[in-house]
């Protein structure tokens, strides 16, 4: 494994990106996958003290809809199983929003703010004090925060001559990135996702392009694509090292 | 053990000699209210 990493980005955006990594062995790409999915911590809500909840549900219920608020991460400033204290009080008629959502820490927000928790009526009201805490995405599925992380091998689209001329050409569909012949890369977006529209009379053939992968990452807004991305890898890094100091003992 | 009564919507108080009965109003379905406490909650 001496081989050069090559990366490209095709989109990025705040909260999602779309990559091309060339040089990687299948595992080492589940590798990343899987940390950015269960490695990175983020926060979300765990204990909830409720003071009233006249609403027509349970409590237990919803404390797991608070659970699955996304709240924004300061990674540098917070150690793993540290807690920041968030606050509601919401009087019916309304419907409690995410974003009515009180924090004692002003960098720990709501990363939304019109998740709907519950609909109010008249008389009815909702008051709680939640702790939330930073915890990686292996103790629960609520503090992961790469929510759609995927990555397939790029495809390499070949014409290896003319289709039969009174043929029918069915549809041949494909997602996400594909290389042309002369090396050019081109998201199936913008021929909607059918060869058949971007090479229009002719036979191509498909193949994958070996130890390279396109990468489809996003994030729930606790932090943005990027720093899942670097927290990922640096999380990797760390086993690594840590793995080679035990050896050497 | 404190609850209302859904006719009189009175406050009750049952103990256990009285019976289930409301004790204004002769009234038998009571209500039980939500304590006034606390409750924590754990997600899980």
């Amino acid at each position: 494994m001496t081989n050069e990493f090559d990366v490209e980005i095709i989109e990025r955006d705040d909260r999602s990106a779309l990559f091309v990594v060339r040089g990687l062995t299948p595992a080492f790409a589940n590798g990343i996958r899987r940390a950015m999915v269960a490695d990175v911590p983020t926060f979300s809500i765990d204990t909830v003290r409720f003071v009233e909840n006249s609403s027509v549900m349970f409590d237990e219920m919803i404390g797991l809809r608070l659970g699955l608020v996304p709240l924004t991460t300061p990674l540098d400033d917070f150690e793993v199983g540290e807690t920041v204290t968030l606050a509601l009080d919401v009087e019916g008629p309304a419907t409690a929003y995410s974003g009515d959502i009180e924090t004692s820490v002003p960098e720990v927000v709501p990363a939304d703010e019109n998740i709907p928790i519950i609909e109010l009526k008249e008389n009815q009201r909702l008051e709680f004090e939640a702790d939330a805490v930073l915890e990686s995405g292996k103790v629960h599925a609520k503090q992961q925060g790469g929510v759609a992380v995927g990555y397939r091998h790029l495809q390499r689209i070949e014409v290896v001559g003319d289709a039969p001329e009174f043929d029918e050409q069915e549809p041949n569909i494909l997602r996400g990135v594909i290389e042309t012949e002369d090396g050019e890369l081109v998201v199936t977006d913008e021929f909607d996702n059918d060869l058949t529209q971007r090479y229009p009379g002719k036979e191509v053939e498909v193949v994958d392009v070996p130890d390279t992968f396109v990468f489809d990452v996003e994030t729930d807004g606790s932090f943005t694509v990027d720093e899942l991305v670097l927290r990922a890898i640096e999380s990797i890094d760390a086993r690594a090292a840590e793995l080679e100091e035990k050896v050497s003992v | 053990m404190s609850y209302k009564c859904s006719r009189c919507k009175r406050d009750v108080e049952l103990d256990e000699y009285g019976g289930v009965r409301c004790p204004y109003c002769g009234h038998r379905v009571l209500l039980k209210e939500r304590a006034r406490t606390v409750k924590e909650v754990d997600v899980e």
